[in-house]
Formats: C-alpha cells, sequence, structure tokens
C-alpha cells in the first residue's frame, strides 16, 4: 500500500490500483504484523478504502479494521464478486449484498447407472448456455423443495421414473456475469439407460466420469460431479 | 464474552481512557473470534516501531494512548526505522529521526523496555514453556510458540500493545490446545544452512499460509528455527510449527491422516529464483532476523584476517543493541567491513534513497525489500555474500 495516496503497490499485484473509497476485497491477510497500522495511517491521510471483504479474517487486518473503525466481513466466497460490481456490505451482519447481481436457484441432477453418468446436450431453445453438456437441470420453484424440483425435472427432461437418490451435496454458487447460480446438487442412480430427451436437449451420452472433461460443460459442472461422485 | 468485576472496571473507564480503549480493542477482537473470556499474560513484545511503517498516523495513536495508560507486564519491542546512536551516518534525516525518538520515547512512557530487537527471545524476554504470553512481530511469535512451547496468536502491534496494558488477551485460537496440532507434514530435504532453511520457510509459508506444519529431515539450529520461522510468517501466516526431534511438542503430534509435502532441492532453487530480482547489489544487508551472537562469531572468524574488496557494496549487519554489547571483539572485526548497526533493520529503514539493490541471505527480508523499499533483492548464502565483499 502507498498509505499517501490509497493505490496498491507492486506485490499485490494490481500496482497502481487506488482502494480508497472503495469495498476492498483480498482473500486474507499475511506477512507483517505492523499492518494493523497501515490501515490506521490511511484513515488519517483520508485514504482509506469503505470496507473490506475477505475470504478467512486474519488478526493483523481485523485489529486494524477495528482501530480505523472499518466494517470488515468475513466467510465470503470472493470467486462470486467481480472487479466494479456494487455491493452492499453490513459490519454488523457480517453479510455482503450484490443489488445488482441477479440469483437463480437451481437444481442439477446427475443420474448414475452401472457406473456411468449421463450426460445431456442443451438446445438452442434454452435461455442460458446452449450447446453445452451438463446434468439435468431445472428452476425451484417458489416454495418447491429442491428434491421435488429434481424429481420432476427428471421426469420431464429425460422421462425416467422413481430415480434412488444416493446423495445431495451442498449448494454450490457459481457467478457467471451478472447472475449467481444456487447449484442445489443431486445424484441419483437409476434402472435403465433408456432416455427421452425433451425440448432442453439434443444428445445424450452415458460416460465415465473421467470423461467429463472431454465435454464443453456449463460452467460450474465439472466442480459439481467431483462434489457428488 | 464473559467479563471478571475488574475487567468490567477497566471497560466502564475507571483505570484511565487509554486502557480503556485497550480494553475496547481486547474485546472487539475477542467477539470476532468467539473468545469466551480473557486470560492473563505473562510478557509482551510489540511491533509498530519504526516511523517509516506507523507514520504521524501510528505516532498519535500512541501519544495519546501513552497520556494515562502503562504496561502491567514486561514488554519488549520490535526494530526501529534508525539505529539510535548511529543514525547520521544511515542516511536518515533529523527529521526523520525526531519522530523516530518521538516513538521510542513514548513507548518507554508507557513502560516498554525499549529494546529494539524482532529477537528478544536471545535477549532477556524468554517466555517459559506453557506460558500465555500476547507477542506481535511475526517471526518472534512464531519461534516462541513453536521452539519454547509458550502460548500466543498472531498479534498485530496494536493487538499485543492493549493486552501489555490490561495485562489480559482474548482466549481464542493458539491458546486453545485444539489449534496447536500440527496440520501438514512437510518432508524436507534441505542443506543444513541458514539461507536454506530461510528459503524452506518461504516455500512452505507461500504454499501453506496459515497451516501448522510439521517438518521431518531437517535438523535447524537456534539461527536455523529463527529464521525459518521469520520466512514462513512473512511469505505464510504461519505462527506455530513442530520440527521432529527438535520442539518440544512434536513427539505429540499425530501424523497418519495429514497431508504429505515434499519440499528438495528443486523447491528450494525455485523459490531462490523467484525471489532474486536484480543484479550487482549496492547494499549487502544481514540480520534479518538480527544476527545472534553465534552468528556474530561465525562471520567474524570468516572476515578476521582478510581484506575488504576496494569496490565492495556497503554492509549492514543488522543486531540487537544487547548482542553487540556482548561481542565487542567480533565488532570490531566486521565494522573493517560494514557496519555492525542496533535497533534497526534493512526493512524498517528508510533504505530507498541510498539504495537500489540489496543482497541478503534472508528470504523474509526478499518478501518485503520490493514493496516496502523499492528494492531490487538478491537471495544467496551467507558464503556467495561474503565473497562479494572479499
Amino acid at each position: 500500500m502507498d498509505v499517501n495516496t490509497g493505490k496498491l503497490s507492486s506485490t499485490s499485484g494490481a500496482e497502481g490500483r487506488n482502494i480508497t473509497g472503495a469495498v476492498f476485497g483480498f482473500p486474507h491477510g499475511r506477512g507483517s504484523t505492523v499492518g494493523s497500522y497501515t490501515l490506521l495511517q490511511m484513515r488519517k491521510n483520508s485514504t482509506l478504502p469503505i470496507a473490506i471483504i475477505n475470504e478467512r479474517a486474519e488478526t493483523i487486518v481485523a485489529t486494524g479494521a477495528i482501530m480505523a473503525g472499518l466494517p470488515m466481513v468475513d466467510s465470503i466466497d470472493l470467486l462470486l464478486l467481480r472487479d466494479g460490481d456494487r455491493v452492499k456490505v453490513d459490519g454488523s451482519e457480517g453479510s455482503v449484498e450484490l443489488p445488482s447481481v441477479q440469483e437463480s436457484k437451481v437444481v442439477t441432477c446427475v443420474l448414475m447407472h452401472q457406473g456411468k453418468v449421463l450426460a445431456l446436450k442443451r438446445s438452442d431453445k434454452v435461455s442460458t448456455n446452449r450447446g453445452m453438456w451438463a446434468g439435468v437441470s431445472g428452476y425451484i420453484e417458489p416454495g418447491e423443495r429442491p428434491i421435488d424440483t429434481a424429481i420432476k425435472e427428471i421426469r420431464e427432461e429425460v422421462s425416467v421414473e422413481s430415480p434412488r437418490l444416493l446423495k445431495d451435496a451442498l449448494v454450490q454458487s457459481i457467478r457467471v456475469e451478472d447472475r449467481v447460480w444456487r447449484v442445489h446438487p443431486f445424484l441419483f442412480e437409476v434402472d435403465t439407460d433408456l432416455v427421452t430427451l425433451d425440448w432442453e436437449h439434443t444428445e445424450y451420452r452415458w460416460i465415465y466420469p473421467h470423461q467429463a472433461s472431454e465435454l464443453s460443460a456449463v460452467p460450474g459442472f465439472l466442480r459439481i460431479l467431483r462434489s457428488l461422485l | 464474552m464473559f467479563l471478571t468485576r475488574e475487567e468490567e472496571r477497566i471497560l466502564a473507564g475507571e483505570k484511565g481512557v487509554g486502557s480503556q480503549r485497550a480494553m475496547e480493542l481486547l474485546l472487539a477482537i475477542g467477539k470476532i473470534y468467539d473468545a469466551e473470556r480473557l486470560v492473563p499474560v505473562t510478557s509482551a513484545h510489540l511491533s509498530g516501531v519504526s516511523y517509516k511503517t506507523i507514520g504521524d498516523g501510528g505516532l498519535d495513536f500512541l501519544m495519546q494512548m501513552a497520556e494515562d495508560a502503562r504496561v502491567s507486564v514486561r514488554t519488549t519491542l520490535n526494530p526501529a526505522g534508525m539505529d539510535r546512536e548511529r543514525w547520521g551516518e544511515m542516511g536518515v534525516s533529523p527529521e526523520f529521526a525526531r519522530k523516530q525518538t518521538a516513538i521510542i520515547d513514548t513507548y518507554a512512557k508507557m513502560g516498554v523496555e525499549a529494546n529494539c530487537t524482532c529477537t528478544p527471545y536471545l535477549t532477556g524476554n524468554t517466555p517459559r514453556q506453557g506460558e500465555t504470553i500476547a507477542w506481535a512481530e511475526s517471526s518472534a511469535l512464531s519461534y516462541v510458540n513453536s521452539v519454547l512451547d509458550a502460548r500466543t496468536n498472531r498479534e498485530g502491534g496494536p493487538g499485543a500493545l492493549a493486552a501489555a496494558i490490561v495485562g489480559k488477551t482474548p482466549m481464542y485460537g493458539l491458546h486453545l490446545e485444539e489449534n496447536r496440532h500440527a496440520t501438514v507434514v512437510i518432508e524436507a530435504e534441505v542443506q543444513d544452512e541458514i539461507t536454506d532453511y530461510s528459503l524452506l520457510g518461504h516455500a512452505v509459508g507461500l504454499r501453506l499460509g496459515g497451516a501448522v506444519p510439521y517438518f521431518k529431515g531437517i535438523r535447524p539450529d537456534v539461527n536455523g528455527l529463527k529464521t525459518l520461522a521469520a520466512a514462513m510468517a512473512a511469505a505464510g501466516s504461519v505462527a506455530l510449527f513442530h520440527v521432529e526431534g527438535i520442539t518440544p511438542k512434536a513427539s505429540a503430534q499425530k501424523l497418519e491422516s495429514l497431508e504429505r509435502v515434499q519440499i528438495g532441492r528443486e523447491e528450494i532453487e525455485r523459490a531462490k529464483d523467484s525471489l532474486t530480482t536484480g543484479r550487482d547489489p549496492d547494499l549487502i544487508a544481514l540480520g534479518c532476523p538480527h544476527l545472534s551472537r553465534m552468528e556474530m562469531k561465525m562471520l567474524a572468524s570468516r572476515l578476521d584476517g582478510r581484506r575488504k574488496r576496494p569496490d565492495a557494496p556497503e554492509v549492514w549487519f543488522c543486531t540487537s543493541r544487547t548482542v553487540r554489547t556482548w561481542c565487542p571483539k567480533e565488532t570490531a572485526v566486521l565494522e573493517r567491513f560494514g557496519k555492525v548497526l542496533c535497533d534497526t533493520c534493512m526493512i524498517v529503514a528508510p533504505i530507498e534513497p541510498a539504495h537500489k539493490c540489496t543482497a541478503t541471505n534472508s528470504a523474509k527480508a526478499c518478501t518485503y525489500l520490493p514493496g516496502l523499499c523499492s528494492q531490487k533483492v538478491i537471495c544467496d548464502s551467507y558464503s556467495a555474500l561474503l565473497e562479494m565483499i572479499l
């Protein structure tokens, strides 16, 4: 930091960027225990950011934030934030909101049969990720339980009944442009490899999990697949 | 957090404004980490001393605190931005010297021992095993946590000062046994040489951030341990580590389920190359962390009877005033090749007007010098650096 100007220095990897008056996000503090005084100096010089967002709070940064009277929030996944985003930070609540980013709740279902998983190619009639590969997916309607959405979508998109739930993984948040997808992943076992597609998909393949990386997959799908298997 | 009646009184301001602010800071930190209560400490060590790093904002803060606050436990101080006696030879301006002296005097007013070293554990502030303390200075706190099995969190300068004043610190983090276990095993193959330990620390710190490493395959002495601690704390945020066969709690660690990381010659060379950004140094700076008595003796014995090259760059041997006082003969030898400077170091002194490229054997220094002092740096061994002046 150059505490007189509010500009990041060379070791930051973003030399010259000015953080004065901005919300400053970085993974976590490391290095000098004198860092607490840096924020105090910035307050004196009026070059302080207006809030700090971290993935993990570290005492030295926290001490500096307290002394400089700076709101600080941690346990935030920085992958969800983009340079230039407008954010709302509440230091007491410990929350960060993105008012101009749309949030969409969806399910993604991986169907498994005899060791292989079902990959579906999205048609050009869907609204997002046309032509890319993914599992069975669908928006969760207001008031609907994710598991019910999952079973409904499996019936509609591939005409498979009675899938057996093997696993549901933690919700994954994926940022793509101005949207954050909150994805509820499910792993089901099915008794058949017979699939009838509807308008949402043009092709299907039963593949071994390791072959998934060969496909042009929807953002986050590979991560979700790994979390389920 | 649960507060005793005494602590409530301090919070209410009954012991003065400085103590009140200190207590507020301790409670705010404790709240972040869900500490149940405060625990008493037996000593403190403070960072945030150099006028270069804390500036007028820091001086103002300290002067406000010193109006009525005093430390209630033995408290020592980190290096300042200048040698208190020889600052004129360092190219420090009178204005800087005035402000720097004001900072040290303000700490002294609060009852802090102004020893101005990052190695207080070698010069009298030596915690015993199991003692609860509040230390800042990332290299020193890591050393005493690991090698002496004392207990401190990775305090910021102000947090350690607050703990020194109140005599207590919030009970969280490394004050809890469950947070002191090894979290990753490092199988290291390095030469038993200071620079290798420093580069090992750099590689581990960069890769692991704030983990608790357990080292196998190394046998560092005190000097190796202090530079290892320093490098890991500068490149990452390691505050505690174990070394097989050497540190007190190493044998108590359970290693079966831990990830293993190999660090060997390749990683060491890669760390060295990545840290080195310059050539043709105009300053060789040794003593990060401050040189121990052993290191002073070793350097003096290698230089005694040799002649300094006429075009040799300036050399600084940075150490504590205490060690310099203990080594008059060695100091005399080293002074023929450079300056034995006390109370300061190459990182927190304002070296950038006079120097552009610094050579050192400390990965910690190489991590900070580019950003803090606008230096190009060269990281190399004692032998290689001494060759540059002989």
